[in-house]
């Protein structure tokens, strides 16, 4: 039940959030033709109100999800980390360090495994990419 | 509508030996991720598309392919050996394929999975070859009321099959279709939703949509569950009879109706979007034990159960194909990944594709019928190492994936911020999937979301504000009533 409420309210202030602030922001009004470049969002951000409303009056979930929400956004953290180095210091750079925190977040302790996963996979992905397809790594 | 020379040069042309090889290597990679838990067949095309760029269109769609097909045997493996299937839809091959390894006899197990399986996807694609073409004449006759009456059943019926309720299916589909309005209005050519992101305006690109949605959000999952990184270790003994080993062709011949019965299942809910093979897999395993005189020793290592399951999931993925060449809606996340790459090789999906590309889509069912006696011959001589990709640890697997997803999404989309947006959407998706929202639904509504826009466009222009207009359209107008119908008889069946 509670989840369905959550969800629901959340997904009503989207649609809101839509309707009132972002479409009218992000989306130019232009005064001919049937289907303008607001109205298919606008319908869009009103289906996502009704669902929501239609969530939260009629709910059929249980109980909030049980997702590991603390370890998933600490790898999702050493994700955006990453993207940020890699834009300045380069894949090369960054790839091997970044494989080794998430193996040993993930509790991986031997070291043929951990160099194989901080130092071969990124070997391997430089020689398929960077050599035998002569692309740039990010 | 084609002639017989196109048909044919478009088969030779999968037999050529760049072709052949990457269809080999496809099957190779996808038998491998099949038997890890948890990368599966989906994920590994999505991590794979960007790495096609460079390829001959027919082989990157062939490669493609052979990884779908290679991960549909492979995902079998760990359900048998360790009961847990490698991929969703290998759950049903799980309930008799393990209780048989236990028994000690898990390569024949493994080896009736292979059987049954390449049997259902070679009926599939039979039937997708014979009707696709036929079909595709049939669409050329639609105009855009028929497009939008059908994109609305095909939303209708994957919202309502998809997802924890039919009110979380609608909202995945229009959170999908509001993602597809990034980038420029197709009718006024204005920019819309970009924020100030000049890479947007051609639209967020599919395959960082797509690999965040579908591979790192999955990924990261998987990682935050993820606490010790010691695999399950699998013994086979060394010591079994040879009968125990290997499945006879009388075992085989006498599983024919139940394999059958699966690969005609498999290839009817295939053929229609969004129902999915986990689903096919199922049914096709309840009716085999419904018609069977031993039903008490389903779920305890019946040879027949493992031939049910296995020919049913494989035939879906043939018949997934016929609605994305033949109409341009696909009717999976994998035919959808498929459909990417057609585009990204400059090939426009739908009804025209016979058309325009006869030759390229003949290839690419030479390539099918290849990748399927390849995944024969793979399987046989693959099995016992595969058994050894199961221990591999998941710490070094998912990341070694998470890096492949980095370098992906950078050569397809545009380097650094191709993987921001891939990202972003990781975390949309994990969110969507931890609360019930199906991502597969996402996914379909953006990739058809362009087509709907224009589609409803055209319609409107058509009609010129009249909607008795739509009396014009007799199968259009029924198509657009029968979507909300469709939508409530399913979820009513669902509740």
């Amino acid at each position: 039940m509670q989840t369905d409420r959550i969800t629901g309210a959340a997904l009503i202030c989207l649609g809101g959030l839509l309707i009132w602030w972002i479409i009218p922001w992000q989306a130019e009004e232009v005064g001919y033709g049937w289907l303008r470049p607001r109205t298919l969002p606008y319908i869009i951000a009103v289906s996502l109100a009704i669902c929501g409303a239609w969530m939260m009056l009629r709910p059929v979930a249980e109980a909030l999800p049980h997702a590991n929400w603390p370890r998933a956004a600490l790898y999702a953290g050493i994700l955006i980390a990453g993207l940020a180095l890699m834009s300045r210091f380069g894949f090369l750079w960054v790839g091997p360090p970044m494989a080794l925190v998430l193996m040993l977040i993930a509790g991986e302790r031997r070291p043929l495994w951990l160099t194989a996963g901080a130092v071969g996979t990124p070997a391997a992905i430089w020689v398929c990419v960077a050599v035998l397809l002569e692309r740039p790594l990010p | 509508m084609l002639d017989t020379a196109t048909i044919l040069a478009g088969l030779g042309d999968a037999f050529q030996p760049v072709t052949l090889l990457y269809v080999l290597a496809g099957v190779i990679m996808g038998q491998f991720v099949g038997a890890v838990p948890g990368i599966g067949p989906v994920m590994a095309t999505a991590i794979a598309i960007p790495f096609t760029f460079g390829m001959d269109p027919l082989a990157g769609i062939g490669f493609l392919v052979g990884i779908n097909k290679g991960g549909l045997v492979g995902g079998a493996i760990p359900a048998v050996l360790i009961n847990t299937p490698g991929t969703p839809d290998a759950a049903a091959t799980a309930l008799d394929g393990y209780p048989m390894a236990q028994q000690g006899k898990p390569l024949k197990a493994t080896k009736m999975a292979l059987y049954s399986s390449v049997t259902g996807d070679t009926f599939s694609d039979i039937v997708l070859i014979t009707v696709s073409a036929p079909l595709a004449i049939l669409a050329l006759r639609m105009g855009p009321v028929e497009v939008l009456g059908l994109m609305l059943l095909a939303f209708a019926v994957i919202a309502s099959l998809m997802g924890a309720s039919i009110a979380r299916g609608l909202a995945a589909a229009a959170l999908g279709l509001l993602a597809a309005m990034v980038g420029t209005d197709p009718e006024h050519a204005t920019p819309r939703l970009i924020f100030g992101n000049f890479e947007v305006y051609d639209g967020l690109p599919l395959a960082a949509v797509a690999i965040g949605m579908l591979a790192i959000s999955e990924l990261l999952a998987r990682l935050a569950r993820t606490r010790s990184a010691q695999a399950a270790t699998i013994d086979i003994p060394r010591d079994q009879l040879p009968e125990d080993r290997r499945v006879s062709f009388a075992e085989y011949w006498a599983c024919r109706f139940t394999v059958l019965r699966g690969a005609v299942i498999g290839t009817l809910i295939g053929a229609l979007p969004g129902i999915g093979s986990t689903a096919a897999a199922f049914m096709s395993y309840a009716s085999a034990k419904q018609v069977s005189p031993d039903r008490a020793s389903f779920g305890r290592g019946n040879i027949h159960g493992i031939a049910a399951a296995e020919s049913a999931n494989s035939a879906v993925m043939g018949a997934n194909m016929i609605p994305m060449l033949t109409l341009g809606i696909p009717g999976s996340v994998s035919a959808a990944l498929i459909v990417s790459a057609f585009m990204i090789h400059g090939v426009q999906p739908g009804p025209f594709l016979f058309e325009q590309q006869g030759r390229l889509i003949y290839g690419l069912f030479g390539a099918m019928i290849l990748a399927n006696i390849m995944n024969l011959l793979v399987g046989q001589v693959g099995m016992r190492l595969w058994v050894r990709v199961i221990t591999a640890p998941e710490s070094f697997v998912l990341t070694s994936a998470l890096l492949l997803c980095f370098v992906g999404v950078s050569l397809a989309a545009g380097g650094l911020f191709g993987i921001g947006v891939m990202l972003a959407f990781a975390v949309l998706g994990f969110v969507m999937t931890a609360f019930g929202f199906s991502v597969v639904v996402f996914i379909i509504a953006f990739f058809l979301g362009p087509r709907f826009e224009i589609s409803l466009s055209q319609t409107l222009a058509l009609l010129n504000g009249d909607p008795l207009c739509l009396l014009d359209y007799p199968f259009g107008l029924a198509m657009i009533l029968a979507a909300p119908v469709l939508a409530v008889w399913l979820a009513r069946r669902r509740a």
